[in-house]
Order: structure tokens, then sequence, then C-alpha cells
């Protein structure tokens, strides 16, 4: 993802010159226009607008959600939901930003290390999430068995309880995201230091008031940009419950997106599954207004 | 020691255990599926750490599609590839031409189409799943490696109008001026001088449409069945249903399937201009 | 020029998109063709003898078959949603389906009526069979036979003899009734733990997922006098203080030896193919298991086949009297709103003639069974006696008494096993410290609130 901060300017953004302004767009011109948005459009109405008016009319049903309040699944699920949000999003972008101020060491070994630390993203998903599956398995897993050589003890149920299996999704989500929000932080960091850094040493600024003046309120608006961007993510993300934990053990460890499957296809409910996605409205509209708006104004594009 | 050079001391250690930490957070998971990739079947089961008897026989198995789940695997991989190719020359075609039109063209209903790519980029992919489901029996598409193309091109277009955007900021617009009083109509100035300048933003959404498509397991799941037609997650996937568990097979066929993205990703991070990092992978 | 071999490349991938797609399979809509899908089996020869039987009819009849084969779970989700579309395949098989799908199916008038494929065997079939086949459609409120019934499985327990011979016991050793049956198991491991093997006694899932939990549990149900939990006019009985009794009894016997650590604790979380690999990895001494897969799987190495794994069906009451064998029967069925009914139909005539069954299902190993009496009788391969486990299997399976799955009784049972009500009550009991009358309490609670959404 492109991360390109311009901090306070318009003009770069528009481009505009006198002689553009004065132009216009003539008639030939407007349908080629059109010809060439034409598939743009054609995409979002047929599979975009299409999909969600009939997700929506799919949800629209009061008893899906009276079937969904009474299933004792429910509950548990949305908390989960709310905790994978809370320390998968957070853990995750914490440790992104104060990696991402380590990065920035110059040097071979940074190089090196940086290359490696970026293999959780550049691996595919599913070999990555089933190896931590298999990992964390409690009678034959790596991690129990390298604790039971070392210590000769059993290692935790990584996966057959409540709150490791949750955990270990958690741990999954972080392990495979975590180099692609350093990067974005990194880009930020390298984005700001080269223009307003140099700006501040000439008006005579220490190390500590570059940071406090320079750098965190520039990262400042970036952070909070790519937290909301990674809670929706996270919000819809299938495969690391689905394929770590499975929802399990005793489908305790559901998250919306995962629950919302099993009640359409498991359950063979369709109406049901949509209606288990949707309760996540009142999370995810404001998120995405409130998103929509940022990217909008301070021009930072992830 | 002088004050400064016990604090570079301790920097350097502090240094080295930071690395030390990131290499096994890092590879933990990367050594396991190497791991059981090479382990024989009996050992898959056991308490060892590290391989006993390492053996590829695991990846010849894939290779010969010698074990039923694994039968049409080299299908299953052209299939993926297919779908990733598609998907990538779809998205920037479509995304270039949008793109282009509005901030080079500058329409005036420009803003309602930033703000259509805007709302499909923030919408999480997963929640669409079940509409989209029926919706390509309606639209025909049961079974066809069309619809997974449509849905990755849906939710991959938005990201690139947006880097072309910026992109083509830095693209001074006394150029298509220039074009236009030679009479250049909007394809040509779009082939001849968007495209070209264009390249290393095209390039970067080309790989990122890619590798995202290759990440995809859900929407290929819903869309598509049958051994043939489907794609290589699905099928690792129906690994974990059934009756008995090579995980062996499984993580050798995982890691065939993780080289090309690995190849793409580490060989064109060069490309990339300042400034410009490696695509993101949504959903 | 670099303009012209831009367009080219935009025309070349429209062309390519085009061709590609074409390319891929798509499936036949054509009137006079046969979408066939079938649930994947386990052996390759077991997939390959369906191949062929619908190469061959194909031939036979002139009509052309379009065979896709998927595994389980797919065939469910996929059918489910061609229903919601209307696109549906001719002919569906599927081995769980008549748990989770084909009782809701046949209530909300989404099945054809099979009756006439039915009845062309109706004296082969055996009771049990007739049973589970005859469903209740709630629009046109009336019984009929919905599912053609294919084959069918109930429970077998398998057992490392070496393991046992290790704790100083012998095969005899074993004892008949259920509960004595079972503790016998606890003693095995304590005796290979004195020894300082690892090893656990009881091996059976408790995981809410997938099949395995919830065959136990329903069969321990029966075992301890719960069998009336459905009537068959499809009323929940589960106020009868013999049904409550039976199910706080069956939770309290298979959660307490995991309590006390005679079961794997990675139980809670087992599919269905776990306890199979622990079996194997020789961690646990017994496992129950629908169908005798266990032993077949090792059907080349003649020395587990014949002496080492032992099959034992389902132990007789506390009382010495024989306990019934809760059969389920995989239904191969016909959507509404397949094009080829007639043509369907035909074919399901011909696959059930008990020859055709007794081939196909030989070549399922005997996981298996047949549901007619008559392919046991006149083939001796069924009641092979150099063959230790298959004897078991039939027995269990089509000798002795077998009772049906209550889903055929009223379609709402087959939403209690998709939301794995039974073994989220062993959850709520291992987890979350519930008693076994409280956790039967919530589950019944939750399965009247089920019945409600199925009032005739």
């Amino acid at each position: 993802m492109a991360v390109t901060t311009t901090i306070d300017s318009p003009a770069a953004a528009t481009n505009t010159t006198p002689l553009a302004r004065r132009r216009g767009t003539f008639g030939a011109d407007k349908l080629w226009a059109l010809a060439f948005v034409t598939p743009y459009v054609a995409i979002f109405v047929a599979f975009v607008i299409y999909p969600i008016g009939y997700g929506l009319w799919l949800g629209s049903d009061p008893a899906s959600y009276r079937a969904l309040f009474s299933d004792p699944v429910y509950p548990r699920t949305v908390v989960n939901t709310l905790l994978y949000l809370l320390f998968g999003v957070n853990l995750k972008l914490l440790l992104a930003l104060l990696l991402s101020g380590f990065f920035m060491r110059k040097g071979w070994w940074t190089k090196i290390l940086l290359l490696v630390f970026m293999l959780p993203w550049a691996v595919p998903a599913l070999p990555s999430y089933l190896s931590i599956n298999w990992m964390l398995n409690g009678q034959w897993g790596l991690i129990n068995n390298i604790i039971w050589q070392v210590a000769q003890v059993d290692g935790p149920p990584w996966l057959d309880s409540h709150g490791f299996a949750l955990a270990s999704v958690i741990y999954g989500h972080i392990w495979k995201w975590l180099p692609f929000w350093t990067l974005i932080f990194l880009a930020g960091r390298m984005a700001v230091s080269l223009e307003l850094y140099e700006a501040a040493e000439v008006d005579g600024a220490s190390r500590l008031q570059k940071f406090r003046y320079v750098t965190l309120p520039l990262m400042a608006g970036m952070y909070l940009v790519c937290t909301m961007l990674s809670t929706i993510w996270a919000l819809g993300d299938f495969n690391a419950v689905r394929f770590i934990s499975g929802g399990g053990p005793a489908l305790s460890t559901h998250v919306l997106a995962t629950l919302g499957i099993r009640n359409a296809f498991e359950l063979g409910d369709p109406k049901l599954g949509m209606a288990t996605v949707l309760t996540a409205l009142p999370l995810l509209i404001p998120l995405v207004i409130l998103l929509m708006r940022q990217l909008r104004r301070s021009e930072v594009t992830i | 020691m002088t004050a400064q050079r016990r604090d570079r001391a301790i920097n350097s250690i502090g240094v080295w255990l930071l690395s030390a930490v990131l290499l096994a957070w890092t590879l933990l998971p990367i050594y396991n599926i190497i791991r059981v990739s090479i382990q024989e079947k009996e050992e898959v089961l056991s308490t060892s750490v590290f391989p006993i008897a390492p053996s590829p026989h695991a990846f010849s198995v894939v290779f010969h599609q010698a074990y039923w789940l694994l039968e049409t695997f080299w299908n299953q991989m052209g299939n993926s590839f297919y779908i990733g190719v598609v998907v990538a020359l779809l998205v920037l075609a479509i995304g270039s031409l949008t793109s282009f039109t509005i901030s080079r063209m500058r329409i005036r209903s420009g803003w309602m189409l930033t703000n259509a790519a805007l709302l499909t980029y923030v919408i999480p992919m997963s929640f669409l799943a079940i509409p989209f489901y029926g919706i390509m029996g309606k639209y025909g598409l049961t079974n066809n490696p069309l619809a997974v193309i449509a849905v990755e091109v849906t939710f991959a277009t938005p990201y690139a109008i947006f880097i072309f955007q910026q992109y083509s900021a830095s693209i001074p617009f006394e150029l298509d001026e220039a074009a236009r009083i030679d009479g250049a109509s909007p394809p040509q100035i779009f082939f001849r001088i968007y495209l070209p300048l264009m390249a290393p933003a095209l390039v970067a959404i080309g790989t990122y449409a890619l590798l995202l498509s290759w990440n995809e397991y859900l929407y290929a799941f819903l869309l598509l069945s049958g051994g043939k037609v489907v794609t290589v997650p699905v099928a690792l996937g129906k690994f974990l249903v059934g009756d008995e568990a090579p995980w062996n097979y499984l993580m050798a066929a995982a890691i065939i399937y993780a080289i090309p993205p690995l190849i793409i990703y580490y060989g064109f991070r060069r490309k990339m201009s300042g400034g410009l990092t490696m695509g993101g992978v949504k959903g | 020029m670099k303009r012209i071999t831009r367009r080219r490349a935009l025309v070349g991938v429209g062309a390519a998109v085009t061709a590609g797609s074409g390319l891929m399979p798509r499936r036949a809509k054509a009137a006079g063709e046969l979408t066939v899908w079938w649930t994947q089996g386990f052996y390759k020869a077991e997939n390959d003898a369906v191949i062929a039987w619908m190469a061959d009819w194909e031939k036979r009849n002139n009509t052309k078959v379009n065979l896709t084969i998927m595994n389980g779970p797919d065939v469910i989700t996929k059918l489910i949603a061609g229903m919601q579309v209307g696109d549906v395949p001719d002919v569906v098989h599927t081995v769980t389906g008549d748990r989770f799908l084909v009782p809701r199916a046949a209530w909300n008038d989404q099945l054809e009526d099979v009756s006439e494929v039915v009845e062309s065997q109706k004296a082969e079939f055996t009771e049990t069979a007739l049973i589970s086949a005859r469903l209740y459609n709630a629009k046109q409120k009336k019984y009929s036979y919905y599912g053609v019934p294919t084959k069918g499985s109930s429970l077998m327990n398998s057992v490392w003899l070496p393991l046992l011979q290790d704790a100083g016991f012998a095969a005899t050793d074993m004892p008949g009734t259920q509960d004595k049956f079972y503790d016998f198991f606890q003693t095995v491991q304590d005796k290979l733990r004195s020894k300082g093997k690892r090893i656990f006694g009881l091996g059976y899932s408790m995981a809410a997922k997938e099949a395995d939990a919830g065959n136990l549990f329903h069969q321990f149900l029966v075992s301890y006098g719960g069998v009336g939990i459905v009537t068959p006019d499809g009323k929940l009985n589960i106020d009868d203080p013999a049904v409550r009794q039976a199910a706080t009894t069956t939770l309290e016997r298979l959660t307490t030896p995991f309590k006390k650590g005679y079961v794997p604790p990675g139980a809670i979380n087992w599919g269905d193919v776990d306890n199979n690999n622990a079996f194997f990895a020789r961690q646990i001494v017994m496992t129950p298991n629908a169908t005798i897969s266990i032993a077949a799987a090792q059907m080349d190495k003649p020395d587990l086949y014949y002496k080492e794994i032992i099959t034992r069906g389902v132990p007789m009451g506390n009382d010495g009297k024989p306990v019934a064998s809760v059969l389920a029967i995989s239904p191969t069925i016909i959507p509404k709103g397949s094009k080829n009914v007639d043509a369907a139909k035909a074919l399901l005539r011909d696959f059930i003639q008990p020859a055709n069954m007794n081939a196909y299902l030989k070549e399922t190993r005997a996981r298996y069974l047949p549901v007619m009496a008559s392919i046991v009788k006149n083939d001796p391969y069924w009641t092979d006696p150099k063959d230790p486990h298959r004897q078991v299997a039939v027995d269990m399976g089509l000798i002795k008494p077998t009772v049906p799955w209550w889903m055929s009784y009223n379609p709402a049972y087959s939403a209690v096993l998709s939301e794995q009500i039974w073994p989220q009550a062993e959850a709520n009991i291992t987890q979350r410290n519930m008693t076994p009358e409280q956790a039967t309490e919530e589950a019944a609670k939750r399965i009247k609130q089920l019945f409600e959404q199925y009032q005739k």
C-alpha cells in the first residue's frame, strides 16, 4: 500500500493550470469518458450495489434476529469479536509503530531483518494458518513438543480451551499482519523525515522536540486511520479463525464473520447468516463514515 | 568503559535481543511448515521437534499427484494462476481507465466514482460472501472461475484507483495539454502518455491484485466446487475434512503453493519506486 | 508502436478471459442430461466404483450423466445454496444429509417424492431404512418417501489388543455391559500409566463439530433408556422423566472421565478424523467410531487388521439386555427443481437393485452397510467368518435390533444436531462447570425453541 502523506498541499492534488480550467470537456471527450468509466460502473452496480442490496434484503427478516439472539452461541461470539478487535488491532498496531522506529535504523543487518520479517505477509494465508494450527496442536504440535523436550511437562491446551484458543487466533492474526502495518508506518515515518525534519532542524529543534512536534502529530493522524481500517478488516477476517481454531472448542471462539458463514451454510439458513453479519453494522457504519471522511480530507492513502 | 561505549554496548545487545525475538517470532510457523513437509507419516503424529528422518517423499507425492486429495493439484495450481493473472490484468485495465478519467479528464462526476471506490474499499469482504453466493447463481456463474474473478476485481480495483490517482498527481498536466493541442484524442493520451508514465504503479498494483487473489479462500470455496475447478487453498481446506490427515502432504502442497507469491514479492520489491510500498492485501 | 501494443493487450485480455472461462467445466443445463452429485468416499476404489457404474448406466440408457464427486460438507453446502437460487442437480447422494439436511428439505417441500423408487424395492429394505426415508412434508401436509436409503452406519468401538495385553488383560476380559465396558478402559489406563506409558483409556470426541460426538451421545442415550426423546409422530418428549434421566446420565458418563483425565484433553476439539489419528498413533486404547473405518483403513496390514485391532459393537444395557443400535441411513435424494425427474428416478431405481448396491458397498470395504437384508444373506462377503470387523458391523447394523435417528420423526431434530446442542452441553459441563442436570436443562430449553419452529 502506498502511504503518501501530503500535509498541506491541495495544489498537488488538483494540479490545475489556467489552461485546463478554461478548457472544459468537449463533446467527443464526454463519450470517451463514458466509455472509460463504464467497466467500473458496471462492476460497481453488478457486484457491489446488487450484493449489498440483496444482503440487506436477506437480513431484513425480524425472525432471523429473534432466532439469532436466542442462540447461546451469539453473545459469546460478540464478546469474542470485540476482544479480537481490541487486542488484534491495537496490540498489532502498537507493535507495528514501535517496530517501524526500529527498522528506521541504517545498516545491512536491519535490511536483512526486514526482508525476513516480511515473510508472514508474503506467504499466502492458508499455508500460514494451517501451519499455526498444527503448531499449536495440543498433542503433536511443535510448540508443545518443544515444551515437552525442554521442561518435561505438557504444554497448555492452545486450541482446546476457550481462552487459549482465542489468544491463539489473535496471535495468528498479528503474526500475519504485523509486517504489513510495520511497513506502512515505516513508509509514513520516512515520508515525514524527508521533508519536515530538515525544516525543523533549520529552526533549531532538538531530537525530542522533533519527535514531539513533527513525528507524533503526523503519525497520529495516520495511526488513527490505520486503526480504523485495521478494525474493519479484522472484523471481516474469516481465514484466521476458520483455520486456526475452527471456531472451537465447542463453538466458543467464533467471531461474527465465521458465525455468519456457519449459520448460512452449516445450519442451512442464509438469512440467519446474513443477519449475523449485519449485527456488526452499528460498529461498522460509524467506522466507515469516519474513515471515508478522514481518507478524503487528509489525503492519506493506505 | 566510557559512558558512550557502555550505551553503545547496551544498544547493540538490545538490537541483537530484539533481532533474535523477531526472527524466532517470524520463523517459527515457517520452520513448522517445512519441518512437517519433510516428515514421514508416522512421525507427523509424534513429539519430535526436529525431523528425525527427513525425506522429500511428501513433495514427490504432491508433484505426482499420487494422493487422492491431490489428484488434480496441478490443475488447481493452474486455476489459481489463471484467476490471479486475469484479476491482475482486469484490475489494471479497469483501474487505470477509471483513474485516468477521474484525474486526467477530470469529469465532473468523478467524486461519485471516488466515493464508490472508497466505499467498496472499506467494506469487509467476507461480509458479502452470503449474498454473492446467491447472486452468482442468478448471473449463471455457478462453478465458474469468472465468479471468483469478478469478486476479486470488484474488491481490488478501488485500491488501484487510489494509487493511480496518487501517482498521476506527479505527472504534470502540461503533457496532456500539449497532446491535446496536437489533436490527440483521450485514448491516445491514455495509451501514449498516461500508461507509460504510470508503469511503476502498474507493476505494483498488478502484483497486489495477483497476491490478493492468490490468498483468497472463502469466495473460491463458496463459488467453486469439484476437484478440477477449485483453487489450491480450497483443495488444502479439504484435507481437514476426512478420515485421515496426512499433514506432511498438506504442508508440502502448501509450500509449493507459497512459492510463486514469494518469488513475485521478493522479486518485484525492487521495481517499486520510492514512496510506493508493497501493495496491501485486503480481507 | 506503443499505442497498438497496449490496445492489443486490452483486446487480448478480453479474449483470454472469454476463452479461459469456456475451457473451465460448467454444469450442463441441457434437457435429458442428468447432473449427479455424489459424496466422495474414503477409498479411491469407492469413487471409482460410482464413476464406473454411472458411465455404464449412461451408455445403457443413452442419457448423459454429469457426475461430480465432492466431499460431504461441500455437497450439503452447495445443495443448500442451489436450492436458494433454484439451480439444483438432479440426484444427490449425501452421507450425513440424513442428519443435517434431508428432513428439513422434505418439510419445506424442497424434495421430489421418490415413493415409486422406494416402492420398487420395498420388500428388500429393512424396517429402519424405510422409517428413516419416510418424512413429513409440511406444505402438502403428508408423510411420504423423500429419500432413497442407500447405505447405513452405526457405532462401533475399536480397541487395541496389544495395549490391553500390555495392561495385563485379554480380549475376553472386556465386559459386555454398558457401564462396566467403558469403566474397564479407565482401569486399563491406570495400569498403563503405572508402567509409565502416557496413554489414554477412552478416546471419544467431545467436540461440537462434525458427527462423532453426537453419534456417541445418542447411542448412550438409547442405552440409558432415552430412545423416546422424540415420538414417532414427531412430538418432543424431553420432559419425560425417563428421557431426562437418560440424558443426564449420558452427559455425566461422558464428561466425568474427561474431567478425571481418562479422555485426551484435545478431544473437546476433535474433528471426525482426529480420533482416528489418535488411535493410529496408539495414544488411546479405544475409540468409538461410526462404521468400521478404523479397522478398514488398515486392511492392507494383516497383522493389524486381523489380530491387533478389535471391533466391538454396542455393549448390552446395564440390565444385561441387548441395546438397539442407532442406525444412520444415508439417503439419495432428488431435489425439487430438477428438470429430469423421470430420468433421475430411473437411475435410482437401477442403482438400488440389490446386486448393484452390493457391488458398490463392497467397494466401501464394508465401511457402510447395506440397507437390504437379502444382500447380507445372499453374499457370503458380508458374513465372512474370517473378517472379525465386518461381522460385528453387519450384526449391529442389520441383524440385531436397530432404531432410526429421530430426524425422520421431526426435522427439528436435525437442527438440534447441526447446532451441536448435546456436545455443547458436554462443553458446558467440562468447560463452564455446569452440572449434568443444569446442562440437560439448558439443552432442553434450546431444543424446545427449535421444535417450536416445526409445528405441524
